[in-house]
């Protein structure tokens, strides 16, 4: 389905810089005038802790539960392609190589697995749009039903040249555009390097995707070195990316009711 | 939004944090994942890396190939019983192969130290004929020679040579019946 762009306007929260508070579970928000004070400046600083909190832990959304080496074994991640089509940038992520089969490093792709998730938990708390991207038809309904369980978008079609280049004319002026795309598979139909990937470099978009061992590796902000042919692996991150989703955003609903109800006075967080 | 459309220089992130230094984009305009991606890096920040053009670039192995000490093993069960009779079931996890079987026993003979490496191939065959894995020998012949039709021991040579004798015959025959 083509990208249902959202135009919302500008999101009234104020940004300040990312400040390091000296406690690890965030500072207390005393406020000692409840009734003098407007309301906004108190909305906007309990926003804008809500928005930080979560960046002082290293796992606020416990992400490196949700898989183990175990899981990705048996869902067969670490099988790559044939020793001739291996890409040479991939060559860091490979375990080695038996008869002529590259086998991927799953160490490796714990740590690359367990940051792109985290990333993408980040970006669904803050409201971020997810844009999931494979040009493999085989999977393209169940990326498609991935998507719409998590509240997300999907773009399984064609390709067209100016979809994020050429955004503001092809669907209307002030479109947003998506703030994290991901790739299921980073190869289009004729295994080449899908151009979303390029696009999304030169529109300053991150991207998270699964490389192959054929898959050219370097522009994507957060690989995740891995199988991307068998049902049985896509299957797993469809689920575990609709998983991430869902719980950023359930902890970011219960992070709103928490200090939205105690927002006037004292909180304990 | 001002940004700048240059993916091969540089990284996503150094292109906004200079854009934002600049002044060019606004601290409240900061994009959303700005602060998520200062606070996680990547492993590697992903700059593009140019493709090597000349094919004479080094051709280094640097992927080693995966063998194990049972290869040897395997190896040797693999020439002597060719591709074995059970098939290999890759979907179970915990699936044993006659192969992996032979592998396990071999070691367990190995290990209890009584027999010199030439007899442990046998050895093992026959530990597992009694525990009742059938071992077909490679290039044994198959189950139903002793019915073998003789029909497919006939050369093709020789039946050319037969249809062109029956052939001459024929055509003299219709010859006579023609004429």
């Amino acid at each position: 389905m083509a990208v249902r762009a959202l135009t919302r306007g500008l999101l009234g929260f104020r940004y300040s810089r990312a400040a390091t508070v000296a406690s690890p579970c965030g500072g207390h928000h005393y406020v000692t005038a409840p009734s003098a004070k407007p309301p906004q400046p108190q909305a906007g600083d309990v926003t804008e802790k809500i928005l930080n909190q979560p960046l002082e832990k290293a796992d606020f959304f416990r992400v490196a539960e949700l898989f183990s080496l175990k899981d990705l074994f048996d869902a067969r991640v670490h099988l790559g392609h044939k020793k001739g089509c291996r890409h040479r940038l991939m060559e860091p992520y490979l375990y080695g190589c038996r008869l002529d089969h590259d086998i991927i490093n799953l160490d490796q792709t714990m740590e690359h697995l367990q940051l792109a998730l985290n990333f993408t938990a980040h970006i669904a708390y803050r409201g971020g749009i997810i844009l999931f991207v494979s040009r493999r038809r085989q999977f393209g309904h169940l990326v498609e039903t991935t998507a719409k369980d998590c509240g997300e978008y999907a773009h399984t079609r064609y390709w067209q040249g100016g979809l994020l280049t050429n955004a503001n004319i092809q669907y209307g002026p002030g479109v947003r555009l998506p703030d994290l795309i991901i790739f299921l598979s980073t190869l289009n139909n004729v295994f080449q390097q899908h151009v979303g990937i390029r696009d999304a470099a030169k529109m300053n978009i991150p991207t998270v995707g699964v490389v192959d061992s054929n898959c050219n590796p370097s522009l994507v902000t957060y690989p995740v070195p891995g199988n991307d042919d068998t049902p049985a692996a896509v299957e797993l991150y469809c689920r575990l990316f609709k998983m991430t989703i869902n719980r950023a955003k359930d902890r970011r609903k219960q992070m709103e009711l928490i200090h939205g109800l105690s927002a006037p006075t004292s909180q304990i967080s | 939004m001002a940004g700048s459309r240059l993916e091969r220089f540089g990284t996503v992130f150094t292109r906004v944090r200079d854009l934002i230094r600049s002044g060019v984009i606004k601290p409240k305009e900061k994009p959303l994942w700005y602060d998520v991606y200062k606070t996680f890096p990547p492993k590697r920040a992903p700059l593009h890396v140019k493709p090597v053009t000349s094919p004479s670039a080094k051709k280094q192995e640097t992927v080693p190939e995966i063998f194990y000490s049972e290869d040897k093993i395997r190896t040797g069960f693999y020439e002597q019983y060719g591709r074995g009779l059970r098939a290999l079931d890759l979907s179970k996890s915990n699936f044993v192969s006659t192969c992996q079987r032979f592998v396990d026993k071999y070691r367990e003979l190995k290990s209890h130290g009584m027999l010199d490496k030439s007899s442990l191939f046998e050895e093992t065959g026959k530990a597992l004929l009694k525990e009742g894995i059938i071992l077909r020998r490679r290039g044994a012949p198959p189950v139903l020679a002793e019915s073998r039709d003789p029909v497919l021991d006939l050369k093709l040579i020789d039946m050319l040579a037969e249809q062109q004798s029956a052939g001459t015959d024929t055509t003299k025959t219709t010859e006579d019946k023609n004429s």
